[in-house]
């Protein structure tokens, strides 16, 4: 601060607006949310204060709570191994082709779809056969009529169906963060590995993944956390069901607040979400900063 | 080149980025609403506020403009047009007055109450639906009594004996019902002809014959979109209204006298997911949301639909129309009164409590509720209507359809409401997916009725 010869008194009042807004619109809703889940209320009506019982039903009581948190962790894990494919990707890219910009472009544009269109024609694709389904008449077509199935509401498959749809969506944007990260490493770098003899893969090897690893760990994070709060992909395609089956931590949250009327249960769940974000976001931080140190 | 290839990318990055965050502002807590748009087009949309400006100076009353959230999402039905209609007629009397459609599918435009009720924001009219469902609101004081806008031009005295009960709290009416309907089955006589069914089925057994013989000539024998899992539970209830021999059920669970675990119950569980197993339903049938599932029959490609007598102006204005009839749902393992039928007491209009223009909004709604029947008669939509209409349906030229429901009205011997209708809603939800799940697996019976009594049980008051 002493470098930037600017007092004290100046640097709050420019932090100021951004971190009262920040308290505001995040800090105080949460609290606001821990504290809605210690209470039993339907919304409307006068709310009675019960203390931990919500979240005891919640992990005691209720049928559909944890798996649905076997849903969305498992949605979490899924995105992330997506993440190394990207990379590979973003390096083959980077290597082979001389204007990947228009290619990256390209494979980003489901991004900017709203999620409800991707919904909507994923629906369409995954229709059962008698509904003229794409994938079902694809599969049909090429005589594998065995392997058509009703991807949406067959409970033991349905789940799966969504986060394809999810992974397909945000290959594109994984894709062009590591794309990016691989293009701000340096030529030199590898000029000078090749004379030494490091080509290829070997390279990579020793210069394109220490490198990324920062860019590496943002793509992480951003999947992880994406995924814990998956919601609008499941409300539009399946809505949690049939039965439940594709419920995942934030849409069951969302049955138990507006469906149910149990607005402090909701809460509770609520809590409980932000507190697993909480959670993951320090647990990978961590293991990042062993692999930078490992690495520097 | 490097460098050059850095900043085109970086730009790249950026505008996604801002791309991206331009889209997250445009999706969040809008979801109900891009999809009402996906689904089906707001026509009255552009008539915001904004085009109050261009109004003469001339009208001396104060600008006003008026929320009206609907469930009347599809501009093929003739509920659409009557509110449309209704709304720019009202409009052009009234030139200060602005009405504002808020069009929503049912499931949704639930979900948008509710979340509008939480934070004390409920649209100036909106719809709910009778007894139990609409208890919640009534309790926390959300709704206006409507006693003063019935008194009004007499509107009181065109309703249906009793109707007004269904919405009734501690001596007040607290919303304006635009119907009052029963749960029929509609079916396809050409489909029934192609399969050579000379008869509709009388009882349950029956039923599931047919489905079977329509399922072998490849034709969908019972429409349905169950991803709105009412329309699964309000079928159901027909059946349970036949195993229990008579109306009540709900009643007496809720009295403590009987309990879900009766055999009444599993019965009607074992019937429902006889159904099921002999392919009644279309594949896929939880994906398909209840628009979708009705336009499986209204386009010809199902043979019979189990849904409620409001659906009567839309089948005739669809490209089955002249090719369909309707039955009254068959008994049940030899049990059940047909002339007992699952009542529909309508949805009603509800104004909020907390609307900033009160006065005007009733006046609307007193002008909306009084023109609504003579609307609905020009649009020949006057079947299951909950207000006395003057006109012969079949000398103005109703479709034999529409004389045929009117027919099984006055058979009408009592019935039930819907469980949502009944039950808390805590309960409701247990059911409603308990019901949903039947259409994937093979449930064992005594373990729905099971779950349902543990719902039942964790939710009481």
């Amino acid at each position: 601060m002493k470098v930037l010869k600017v007092p004290a008194r100046t640097i709050a009042v420019f932090v100021l607006p951004c971190l009262l807004l920040y308290v505001c619109l995040v800090f105080i809703p949460i609290l606001v949310s821990v504290y809605t889940g210690l209470l039993k209320w339907d919304g409307l009506s006068a709310a009675t204060f019960i203390g931990l019982g919500n979240f005891k039903d919640m992990f005691v009581n209720d049928p559909v709570f944890w798996p649905s948190v076997k849903r969305t962790l498992l949605y979490a894990v899924a995105s992330m191994v997506e993440i190394p494919l990207c990379l590979l990707m973003a390096i083959l890219l980077n290597r082979y082709l001389r204007r990947g910009n228009t290619l990256v472009s390209i494979y980003f544009t489901p991004v900017i779809l709203s999620v409800v269109i991707i919904g909507q024609l994923w629906k369409t694709v995954y229709n059962p056969t008698s509904m003229g389904g794409m994938l079902n008449g694809v599969l049909v077509s090429l005589g594998l009529e065995s392997w058509t199935h009703n991807w949406l509401t067959e409970p033991q498959i349905a789940m799966y169906a969504l986060y394809f749809v999810s992974l397909w969506q945000y290959f594109g944007y994984h894709l062009l963060i590591q794309y990016t990260g691989v293009q701000n490493i340096p030529d030199e770098l590898y000029e000078a590995a090749k004379i030494d003899g490091a080509d290829g893969f070997k390279a990579d090897r020793y210069i394109t993944l220490p490198l990324i690893v920062p860019i590496f760990k943002i793509s992480i994070v951003l999947a992880f956390i994406g995924s814990l709060q998956a919601f609008d992909l499941v409300m539009v395609m399946t809505a949690g069901g049939p039965a439940h089956a594709t419920d995942v931590i934030s849409t069951h949250m969302y049955n138990s607040s507006f469906g149910s009327f149990k607005y402090g249960y909701g809460s509770a769940i609520a809590t409980f979400l932000v507190v697993v974000c909480l959670v993951f976001t320090g647990v990978i931080n961590m293991i990042f900063n062993r692999i930078d140190r490992k690495f520097n | 080149m490097v460098k050059r290839n850095m900043q085109k990318s970086l730009a790249i990055g950026f505008s996604a980025l801002m791309a991206l965050s331009l889209a997250a502002c445009g999706n969040s807590g809008n979801n109900a609403n891009d999809s009402a748009a996906t689904n089906a087009p707001k026509s009255t949309n552009s008539t915001n506020s904004g085009g109050n400006a261009a109004e003469p100076a001339t009208d001396s009353g104060k600008k006003v403009t008026i929320t009206f959230q609907n469930i009347y999402p599809d501009p093929a039905t003739p509920s659409h047009k009557m509110i449309n209609e209704l709304t720019e007629q009202y409009m052009k009397d009234h030139p200060n007055v602005t009405i504002e459609l808020d069009t929503l599918n049912t499931d949704q435009q639930k979900v948008k109450l509710k979340t509008q009720a939480a934070s004390k924001e409920v649209p100036d009219i909106t719809i709910v639906n009778p007894a139990a469902q609409m208890k919640p609101f009534v309790d926390a004081g959300l709704f206006a009594p409507l006693n003063d806008v019935l008194d009004q031009n007499g509107l009181k005295d065109t309703y249906q004996e009793g109707l007004l009960d269904y919405y009734s709290f501690d001596g007040n009416v607290y919303a304006l019902p635009d119907g009052n309907n029963i749960e029929v089955v509609y079916y396809n006589k050409e489909l029934f002809e192609q399969a050579g069914i000379a008869n509709t089925p009388t009882t349950f057994e029956e039923m599931l014959q047919d489905v079977k013989i329509l399922k072998e000539k490849g034709i969908t024998p019972l429409a349905i979109g169950e991803k709105d899992s009412w329309t699964g539970s309000f079928l159901f209830m027909n059946i349970l209204l036949r195993t229990n021999g008579g109306p009540g059920f709900l009643q007496d669970v809720l009295s403590g006298k009987k309990t879900f675990e009766d055999p009444a119950f599993i019965e009607a569980v074992d019937a429902f997911q006889q159904l099921v197993q002999a392919g009644a339903f279309p594949d896929g049938a939880t994906s398909i949301d209840a628009n979708a599932g009705g336009n499986i029959f209204k386009s010809g490609k199902a043979a019979m639909w189990v849904i409620g007598s409001w659906e009567t102006g839309a089948i005739d204005a669809s490209s089955v129309a002249g090719k369909v009839g309707a039955f009254q749902f068959p008994t049940v393992n030899g049990k059940g009164n047909p002339n007992e039928f699952m009542l529909a007491p309508g949805s009603a209009f509800a104004i909020s409590a907390n609307s900033e223009h009160l006065a005007e909004t009733k006046d609307f709604l007193n002008f909306f509720a009084s023109n609504l029947p003579k609307k609905q008669f020009e649009l020949k939509n006057a079947v299951g209507l909950g207000q006395k209409v003057d006109g012969d349906l079949k000398a103005a030229g109703y479709s034999d359809l529409a004389v045929n429901i009117a027919g099984l009205f006055n058979q009408v011997q009592g019935g039930d409401l819907a469980f949502d209708n009944t039950m808390n809603p805590a309960t409701a939800q247990v059911h409603l997916s308990s019901i949903q799940n039947l259409f994937v697996q093979k449930v064992d019976s005594a373990a729905v009725a099971k779950e349902h009594q543990q719902a039942f049980e964790a939710n009481k008051e």
